[in-house]
């Protein structure tokens, strides 16, 4: 599985109905298993990065292949959800059904599979991020770090090859981000992860994109790209702490 | 008083362990019989029983007492107003107002507070509420509380710069931007929970995990409120003509 390619961008190009272009013409490649992160200011178009390759923005043919499937092409972008999963930047847009239970469940079900794989999934899915015994609670009654582990174990239960997380730190507590960031490194999917949290990519990719005004600025190692002030200056970022000399 | 219908803390209740759709198809059924009840005898019955019920199923007082004075305060108009205006005739209306609202109130705190309101309306799908309506109820319910938050957040920042509600021009153009913000942020967030659910494979089509089985003490819970309720309701009938 490693080495193969998992998410190909090829002159990806993207304008919301209206308005200007917020992707102009990326090119790179993910291979499978790769962890990569996906940084850059505020309105660099990670967001959007992530929407067309989940088929929900629509984009020209053979501009991106996410797990060998063009998310351009309907019947590719139908097939989408059985390989790729989001963990959205704020959990309640995420959570849609009045329990735990039903949120994990609800992409399971979709895939038709039978109740019995479906609750297996969801319990393996719980246990993994830690709320086993949460099932019948209801979303709007848990913390943010509590909604965010749902909407993991939503995804998780998908069990898809490729996972784009956004913003995933977002109202964690130093504790939680230690856990996710340990448990990203020991799952085995793709996974590219768009923060703003320099730290938290240093401790779980070895790669780095860096997009500003939808361009693609830098492509490479995450220490080195990390550690280049210069390059982190120009593009309104910085230096994480843990690099500065 | 919330309004939110969540899981009790533990109600140590016979009735939470029924099977929603028994449930629903007894005390439905009696809200609506119950508001066809005429006789003050049969209706004083019926509220005996409702409010036995109520007992039973041992809800807190912390969850009930709230609502009881909500009911109250809904009655008090009628129960004032009837007598002063109509006399003897007006108490008695008054009476028969007072005496089917409770128990209608009462038949449905059961129905409504000793299952989550997913459960129930799952339960509802059983009886041919389609599935979109209940899969539209579901959502509403999920994110007014979103909703909510968020205008509460609104509001405070408001208070925070120092924004005092006034019959004023400027308080009714300051609500009337809260409103349009409101409107707009639902509509924004409620295409940001289309892409999710399309993300995780949703296809219009509702499915759900939901599994419920009838036991022996459904069926007596039925046939015990159907033969109480439909028995005073025949009785009615039979006074009344």
């Amino acid at each position: 599985m490693a080495g193969q390619l998992a998410i190909h961008v090829n002159g990806l190009s993207f304008a919301y109905a209206g308005g200007p272009e917020v992707l102009h013409d990326l090119r790179f490649e993910i291979s499978a298993e790769e962890t990569v992160g996906l940084i850059g200011p505020n309105g660099a178009g990670k967001t959007t990065l992530f929407l067309t390759c989940c088929g929900v923005l629509p984009i020209a043919t053979g501009m991106v292949s996410v797990a060998g499937l063009d998310p351009a092409i309907p019947r590719d972008r139908a097939q989408l959800p059985t390989q790729v999963g989001i963990v959205f930047q704020d959990s309640d847009d995420q959570l849609v059904n009045a329990t735990v239970l039903d949120d994990v469940a609800f992409g399971p079900l979709n895939l038709s599979l039978s109740p019995d794989e479906v609750r297996r999934r969801v319990n393996d899915a719980l246990e993994h991020v830690g709320l086993k015994g949460f099932e019948q609670r209801v979303p709007h009654h848990l913390s943010g770090g509590e909604k965010r582990r749902v909407a993991l174990a939503g995804v998780l239960a998908m069990r898809p090859a490729i996972v784009l997380l956004d913003e995933p730190t977002m109202f964690l507590d130093p504790r939680g981000r230690r856990e996710l960031a340990e448990f990203l490194n020991t799952w085995p999917s793709t996974k590219v992860v768009a923060t703003h949290d320099l730290e938290f990519v240093l401790a779980t990719c070895r790669r780095v994109l860096l997009l500003e005004s939808g361009r693609l600025c830098a492509d490479g190692p995450a220490r080195e790209v990390l550690s280049d002030a210069s390059l982190m200056d120009k593009h309104g970022l910085e230096v994480p702490h843990s690099l500065r000399k | 008083m919330t309004l939110a219908f969540d899981e009790l803390e533990a109600p140590d209740s016979a009735f939470a362990g029924l099977d929603p759709r028994w449930k629903l198809a007894a005390l439905v059924p009696a809200m609506l019989a119950t508001a066809i009840l005429q006789s003050l005898l049969m209706i004083g019955f019926v509220f005996a029983f409702s409010a036995l019920l109520l007992a039973g199923a041992r809800l807190p007082r912390r969850f009930v007492v709230p609502r009881l004075l909500a009911l109250g305060l809904f009655l008090t108009p009628f129960m004032l107003v009837l007598p002063l205006l109509e006399g003897r005739d007006g108490l008695l209306a008054a009476t028969r107002v007072g005496g089917k609202a409770s128990a209608i109130y009462f038949f449905g705190l059961v129905l409504t507070a000793t299952a989550s309101f997913s459960r129930t309306v799952q339960a509802a799908q059983g009886f041919g509420m389609p599935r979109l309506v209940a899969r539209v109820m579901l959502l509403s319910y999920r994110y007014v509380y979103v909703l909510a938050d968020e205008f509460i957040r609104i509001r405070t920042a408001l208070r925070t710069r120092g924004f005092r509600n006034r019959p004023n021009r400027t308080s009714y153009r300051v609500i009337g931007s809260v409103a349009g913000t409101m409107i707009v942020r639902g509509a924004e967030r409620g295409e940001r929970v289309a892409w999710a659910m399309r993300c995780r494979g949703f296809d219009g089509r509702c499915r759900s995990l939901a599994e419920f089985v009838t036991r022996r003490v459904d069926i007596a819970f039925l046939v015990t409120v159907v033969a109480v309720v439909g028995g005073a309701l025949a009785f009615d009938f039979h006074i009344r003509s």
